[in-house]
């Protein structure tokens, strides 16, 4: 049996899941690439400069660190992801110290100083976000429309979002988002108009409901946003392999839409001058970084609670918070910052989780 | 019929029940040509040895004596002549006290005509007794010897035939009930006699109800006591008694429906050899596999063969190994050579490669909570874990520690191949000194 030279004596089990977490976050990384692509499609070189620069920025800021500690971690993907986030949540076209700021920031500072992977209590690649809107609010609300609507590179605008909200100070009493949009000139591409020609007539007209122009364009990403934001659909569709593929799971993302939802319906019509349950779910979930922050940002586990029934609290409660700042911030955007204070709150849920996991296991073991 | 029970919070679906077919080849392995018995095979401390080097053995003589509760009579599972007693070094902890023979002279037993007793007009003492004498244990972790647990049972339990392997791999039990199904339900049925339990229950694997057939399990022939069955789901760790308790309450566990008396069919075996046919524990089925064996099987192998005679016949390797194991791939020991002999406790013996290890470095928590999932004793694993890693050994036991049975679910999950287990383990055994 000399054959058999060395073999290893490591304690049980001895057998393992396939994912690993590098295998998590590589896999998120690859998951965002179809929307990265859209934005690439529809900005060109704008798209690509801020995604490389702070992709750069945080892998650097990883080996820096990496170094201090003589550790090499870049292999577990997340600073990579980290990364990517920051660079997809940026304005096409903005001036490059924004993301790699943001990114040094959000990996020396936030990741790094507390101890590196699993030790940070703030989702790094959100705090970027954030340290970028509270820094450069005016360049990280300078936007671009897709260059194959105007049929030139560069034409700036304002994004829906943005646009909708910015009204509700001056115009109260003026329909709904999406008339507005149509009454400022906002016009929408040929693609939604038989998109929606298409459903009208053939799907919801037998319900006797109509949707109106301009659903279609926010949801393929023809309008106005950030890199990554754009598209709603190529999100939702990698978010359903990032929950098939058991990389997320979905309570996080569903229970920041249910709340957010219902409080949009309820409360979101009041600032057009409409009355309660008269909200435009649709709009306000489409837009923004409402999808790209729920799937890919939010359900971080390091900075996330660790049972199902506190990640429906955490999700909860984002999704309210998330319609407040929204509704009453000095910015368009409010997920973002949803997120990283109910980061904070983390703890505090575990308590509660270790509370209820403990009380109950008392009475099964009785 | 058709409804499978299982326990109800968290456990692991492994892919193995699929991809790898139930029966695999069952064959008497060669006896082997030195054998090395170990003298603790069971629960307690090691038997004192009643051998010394240079004696003749014969095939089933005493070769280890058992003083104390907790320990075992141990037999020459050969006939031979003992050629050295010495300490090996046998996977984890200390060595331990062995017998080497070298096979030699003529069997007392093999090739020649089994000679029954009737063990239903047999005294429970003679019946303890020859138990005792036999050296019963359980045939898996830890084997405490059936006269002990026999002795500490307090209410009339319900007895337990767990015919359920829900670890990946392993198909001893469904090859001792294939091969041996009425020794098994003999065994059973003495036990029963012994015992006087309020339920008889056997549990089983889907699968497994062929084997059995239903009309055969009713009642337990010789005594007409009822059995009831349980089908159980393929769900990790169903085979551990909590599960089993949750799996016959329908998903919770609940108290007051007393003990249970948990035995393997493998045990049930060995009791029904040792009444019936006056035979010690010599022998036992041992599951040969993982995808660096050639060709997996089952064999039924003396005690005390070396794992690597065993291998040999199961054709030997395919590439190198990244483990080896005693027992299955999530509570199984590791070893370091195939010197390492055959025990009563042996129910498998695997080889694994690391396409089926998946072994990676380890990184730190990401608190995924995946380890919460999978605990089948809802504890918050990354928890314990957490106050473990800062020595907080106490806070560890008062959020759960004591309850974790080390079943290994939370360090299969885990993303960051945390060592969960062996932290869980450690925390456990320092709380055990200080008492």
């Amino acid at each position: 049996m000399s054959r058999v030279t060395k073999t290893l004596v490591g304690a049980a089990p001895h057998i393992h899941a396939k994912q690993s977490t590098a295998s998590l976050a590589w896999g998120s990384s690859l998951l965002l690439v179809p929307a990265f692509l859209w934005g690439l499609y529809c900005f060109k070189l704008a798209a690509v400069l801020p995604v490389v620069a702070a992709i750069s920025a945080a892998i650097l800021g990883e080996l820096l660190i990496g170094l201090a500690r003589k550790a090499f971690t870049l292999g577990d993907g997340t600073a990579f992801l980290t990364g990517l986030l920051v660079g997809l949540s940026m304005p096409p076209g903005v001036p490059l110290q924004v993301p790699i700021l943001s990114a040094l920031f959000a990996i020396c500072l936030i990741k790094g100083a507390f101890g590196g992977l699993g030790a940070n209590w703030m989702n790094p690649a959100l705090a970027g976000v954030v340290f970028a809107l509270l820094n450069w609010p005016a360049e990280m609300g300078t936007w671009k429309w897709p260059s194959h609507l105007t049929g030139v590179v560069g034409v700036s605008g304002a994004s829906p979002l943005g646009f909708v909200h910015s009204k509700f100070a001056t115009e109260a009493g003026g329909g709904d988002a999406l008339s507005l949009l149509g009454a400022s000139g906002f016009s929408f591409s040929g693609l939604d108009r038989s998109i929606t020609a298409f459903l009208n007539n053939d799907l919801l007209g037998h319900l006797g409901v109509s949707l109106p122009s301009g659903y279609m364009d926010i949801l393929i990403g023809n309008k106005a946003g950030a890199i990554g934001e754009l598209s709603g659909l190529l999100l939702l569709a990698a978010s359903i392999v990032l929950i098939a593929r058991r990389i997320i799971r979905w309570e996080i993302p569903a229970s920041i839409f249910a709340s957010f939802a219902v409080l949009v319906w309820i409360f979101g019509g009041i600032p057009f001058g409409n009355g309660y349950f008269s909200g435009d779910i649709l709009f306000e979930v489409l837009s923004g970084s409402f999808i790209l922050v729920s799937f890919f940002m939010a359900t971080d586990p390091v900075t996330s609670p660790s049972t199902p029934g506190g990640r429906i609290l955490y999700g909860l409660a984002i999704g309210g918070l998330t319609f407040i700042i929204r509704r009453f911030g000095s910015g368009a955007e409010g997920v973002a910052f949803a997120v990283v204070i109910m980061n904070c709150f983390v703890p505090a849920i575990g308590k509660l989780e270790l509370a209820g996991r403990i009380n109950r296991t008392e009475t099964l073991h009785e | 019929m058709s409804h499978l029970l299982t326990f109800r919070y968290g456990g692991l679906v492994l892919e193995d029940k699929r991809s790898w077919p139930v029966f695999v080849p069952i064959a008497n392995a060669f006896l082997p040509t030195q054998a090395l018995v170990l003298l603790k095979q069971h629960q307690g401390r090691a038997s004192r040895c009643v051998v010394r080097v240079g004696d003749l053995v014969r095939e089933g003589a005493l070769i280890g004596k058992a003083d104390e509760g907790g320990a075992a009579a141990i037999h020459a599972p050969v006939p031979g002549i003992v050629k050295d007693i010495r300490p090996v070094r046998v996977s984890a902890g200390g060595p331990c006290s062995a017998v080497e023979i070298l096979l030699q002279g003529n069997f007392d037993r093999l090739g020649k005509r089994e000679e029954r007793y009737i063990w239903t007009s047999m005294s429970r003492t003679d019946m303890i007794q020859t138990l005792r004498e036999r050296g019963v244990v359980e045939m898996d972790e830890p084997g405490r010897p059936i006269v002990d647990m026999l002795a500490s049972r307090k209410s009339p339990p319900i007895l337990l035939l767990n015919c359920i392997e829900s670890e990946p791999y392993l198909r001893t039990e469904n090859a001792v009930l294939h091969e041996c199904l009425k020794a098994v339900l003999e065994g059973l049925a003495i036990l029963n006699r012994l015992l006087e339990p309020a339920r008889t229950i056997v549990a089983l694997e889907p699968h497994q109800e062929k084997e059995l057939g239903e009309e055969r399990l009713r009642v337990l022939s010789g005594i007409e006591a009822p059995v009831e069955l349980i089908r159980a789901r393929q769900k990790y760790p169903q085979d551990l008694p909590n599960q089993l308790l949750a799996a016959i309450n329908g998903g919770r566990k609940k108290q007051g429906i007393g003990e249970l008396f948990i035995i393997r069919p493998s045990t049930a075996l060995a009791i029904y050899e040792a009444i019936v046919l006056a035979k010690p524990v010599i022998e036992r089925f041992v599951t040969i596999a993982g995808g660096s064996i050639k060709h997996p099987a089952v064999l039924k192998a003396r005690i005390g063969t070396p794992i690597g005679d065993l291998v040999e016949e199961c054709g030997g390797f395919l590439g190198q190994p990244e483990k080896i194991l005693l027992g299955g791939p999530l509570r199984g020991q590791p070893v370091h050579d195939l010197d390492a002999p055959l025990t009563k406790q042996t129910g498998a013996v695997l080889a694994l490669t690391s396409e089926e290890t998946n072994r990676s470095s380890k990184v730190a928590c990401i608190r995924c909570g995946r380890c919460a999932d999978v605990c089948p004793e809802r504890l918050l694993p990354v928890e314990i874990y957490r106050r473990l890693d800062k020595n907080r050994t106490e806070d560890a036991h008062a959020i759960g520690l004591s309850s974790c049975t080390l079943c290994g679910a939370c360090g299969y999950s885990c993303p960051s191949r945390l060592a969960l287990v062996e932290a869980f383990a450690t925390g456990q055994a320092a709380r055990e000194l200080r008492r």
